[in-house]
């Protein structure tokens, strides 16, 4: 079940999608559901988590914008190789430990986990690309 | 081409419409001069609730959008289309065509309900690809 990388981006968007439901729990608890629900035209600030979570989900939301077409690519041009299996599974880790310690305000850590996540991306670009050289 | 890869071919294009009902007040509001700048500066009158909300629900497409995307092509790829996926997919697309107008009017709670329903169509598309 970890080992196909379309299998792998499946559970990362589920997980994104819980980051947001999260997310808009914590707002509620800061600011209510009646002004989430509202068409919000003046900005409340969140309060210090719910705001790192909306800066966790817009960061994970371009994390999942990138990682997609790279995924596609080597899926749709067959170029799988156990390696890209493994590069998705650090990037899936890798993204778990950024949402937890985005929200914790945890620095460096989660600077490091968010480079690990995008190196890994930056392997299966390399790997789509270079396929038809191998 | 899968009934999912339709519905998210036509959520794409209701993202070019939503597009241009964004940009066309915009551009009357703030100028094209300060549009096709690089806008380093807020502009000196901001944009009406209508426009802002427009941008919003934008925006907020994008987000639903890209989670859309994968289930789609995870659903298709994996040969799990069946009439549930089919139908989530063209429920999806109902809801982010009616979240548009709900912003617009600030129809409230309805607009949240109605992004309710699409976020749960791509929940449930999600789980089936992966199950």
């Amino acid at each position: 079940m970890l080992h196909s990388e379309p299998h792998l981006l499946a559970i990362y968007a589920l997980l994104v999608a819980v980051t947001i439901v999260v997310q808009v729990g914590a707002a509620a608890m800061t600011v209510g559901l009646p002004y989430l629900s509202s068409p919000r035209d003046a900005q409340k600030p969140l309060g210090t988590v719910p705001e790192r979570l909306r800066r966790t989900v817009d960061n994970s939301v371009t994390a999942l914008a990138l990682v997609a077409p790279a995924v596609l690519l080597i899926e749709i041009g067959g170029v799988a190789i156990p390696q890209t299996v493994l590069a998705m599974q650090i990037f899936v880790a890798a993204r778990i430990a950024f949402a937890v310690l985005y929200p914790l305000g945890i620095p460096y850590a989660r600077t490091a986990v968010w480079a690990a996540g995008f190196l890994a991306t930056l392997f299966l670009y390399l790997i789509a690309l270079t396929a038809p050289l191998r | 081409m899968s009934p999912e890869l339709t519905a998210l071919t036509l959520a794409a294009l209701l993202q070019a419409l939503q597009f241009a009902l964004f940009a066309i007040p915009a551009n009357r509001e703030l100028g094209p001069g300060y549009t096709m700048s690089a806008r380093d500066r807020d502009p000196s009158r901001p944009l009406s609730d209508k426009a802002a909300r427009l941008q919003r629900a934008l925006n907020n497409h994008f987000e639903g959008l890209i989670l859309f995307t994968i289930a789609c092509v995870a659903i298709t790829l994996a040969d799990k289309s069946n009439a549930l996926t089919a139908a989530c997919a063209f429920t999806y697309l109902g809801a982010r065509t009616l979240y548009v107008p709900a912003y617009y009017y600030g129809l409230n709670p309805w607009r949240s309900l109605i992004w309710a329903v699409g976020f749960l169509a791509t929940l449930l598309m999600l789980l089936a690809a992966i199950l």
